[in-house]
């Protein structure tokens, strides 16, 4: 078998993309979008805490160590700062501890999915959904691009510093010229170069593009989906109830 | 380039082009976000993404000779929220934007440059969708949100009449022309120098 070579180099991931997909839309409904409210507390709990299990799994123990260290201070802020303080600094305090509460899992969760799946990975789970290219490739070019982003953005930003122009500098004004422009156009410049190569391997092309990965279910597959099937479940009996 | 003449469909280099620009906006539109957590900020958001959204905007436009891409950026950028946590209402909203974003520069034939300024006026309407949930389900959005603290939520309320909702579309409408002569000034000075456009 000519594919195993191929794919056993690679690690295979827990989740199958698809699953990951699944996970992000819950996370963004029920804990960023805080649906269902106080009834669904502890399924909230669970889906806070599953990042931080997955992250394990993928052996991002790093990340998931920073996280849950940003946890526990935010617990710790709350339980013991927060009651003794008042006024604009209490206001502060707690939108801080919001923010953090509710976007660390779903960001940690984004770590997690965007770190262990392979662009080829993604396209494969959204051609097997039936989504089409036109939403698919932009995407895929998207999640390539964002840490390039990042990449660009700090070089730009030592690069700019040295002239003064930063959010506190003399020529803070000058940020949106000399900062966002060499960024768009670095990264204008880098997608082209990206196209080319895409085109190249023949995306252009339209015929149905064939995908080296293998994608399928496991058990812990099923058990994410028991998980937010009952949640939903629960939701619902909570709706009618 | 020099395969203009394919036809109308899309092809995987436009479906790239889209890539590469949505990711720049996204981006754009996540850094302004971040200051959403000031009351008064949170409303001028969608004019700040209009503003300064309108610079990569404008660029992106010069790329659009097809039907569809501007529908097709919205959308993702509407799904974007989706997953950012503002509900599902920016979804069809953002449909919908993209739609009047793509008829407005498709009577320009996609490249005047008249129709491309009213484009990057239209385009940002999409960041409206956001605040549809803060309109429509009022009471559900404040009481999800009552640990921001009442001053939070206090402040929040008095910028938000119902009304508001069209003050700001058309409040982002303008800061999108604004955002689009910015960028048709900055195109000229820097891109088209650069050799991007």
């Amino acid at each position: 078998m000519s594919e195993d070579t191929w794919t056993s180099s690679k690690k295979k991931s827990l989740l199958d993309p698809r699953t990951k997909l699944l996970l992000i839309f819950v996370e963004a409904v029920l804990v960023l979008a805080t649906t269902g409210g106080e009834h669904l507390f502890w399924f909230r709990v669970v889906f806070a805490m599953l990042p931080f299990l997955l992250l394990l799994t993928a052996k991002r123990y790093k990340t998931c160590f920073i996280g849950l260290l940003v946890l526990g201070v935010i617990y710790f802020l709350e339980y013991t700062v927060f009651p003794y303080v008042n006024g604009a600094i209490a206001g502060i305090l707690l939108i801080i501890i919001m923010i953090i509460n509710r976007f660390l899992p779903a960001y940690l969760m984004g770590v997690y999915v965007m770190g262990s799946t392979t662009v080829s990975e993604f396209k494969a789970a959204m051609d097997k959904l039936y989504v089409p290219d036109a939403l698919t490739i932009p995407m895929c070019v998207m999640f390539r691009l964002f840490p390039t982003i990042k990449e660009e953005n700090d070089s730009i930003r030592a690069a700019m510093k040295m002239r003064g122009i930063r959010f506190c500098g003399r020529k803070a004004g000058k940020m949106l010229e000399y900062r966002v422009v060499p960024m768009i156009t670095c990264t204008a410049k880098i997608g082209e170069e990206l196209s080319a190569s895409a085109l190249t391997r023949g995306l252009g092309k339209e015929k149905k593009r064939t995908n080296i990965c293998h994608i399928g279910f496991g058990w812990a597959d099923i058990v994410i989906f028991l998980l937010v099937a009952a949640t939903l479940v629960y939701w619902i009996l909570g709706v009618f109830a | 380039m020099s395969k203009q003449e394919s036809g109308n469909k899309l092809n995987g280099r436009d479906f790239i082009n889209i890539g590469i620009y949505t990711a720049i906006y996204f981006v754009i539109a996540m850094a302004l976000a971040m200051t959403g957590l000031i009351p008064i900020f949170l409303i001028l958001l969608s004019s700040m993404i209009g503003i300064i959204g309108g610079i990569p905007f404008m660029l992106f436009l010069t790329k659009v000779k097809k039907p569809g891409m501007l529908l097709i950026m919205s959308l993702i950028m509407g799904i974007l929220m989706f997953v950012t946590g503002m509900t599902w209402m920016p979804i069809p909203f953002s449909i919908l934007t993209g739609i009047i974003a793509e008829l407005v520069y498709r009577s320009g034939g996609y490249k005047s440059m008249k129709a491309a300024i009213l484009t990057a006026g239209a385009f940002p309407l999409w960041s409206c969708g956001n605040y549809l949930p803060l309109f429509l389900q009022r009471e559900q959005y404040f009481a999800d949100r009552t640990s921001y603290g009442q001053e939070y939520i206090d402040a929040v309320m008095k910028f938000t009449p119902n009304w508001m909702f069209f003050v700001l579309l058309i409040a982002t409408f303008v800061c999108g022309i604004i955002g689009g002569f910015l960028g048709k000034a900055l195109l000229k000075k820097h891109f088209e120098r650069a050799g991007i456009v």
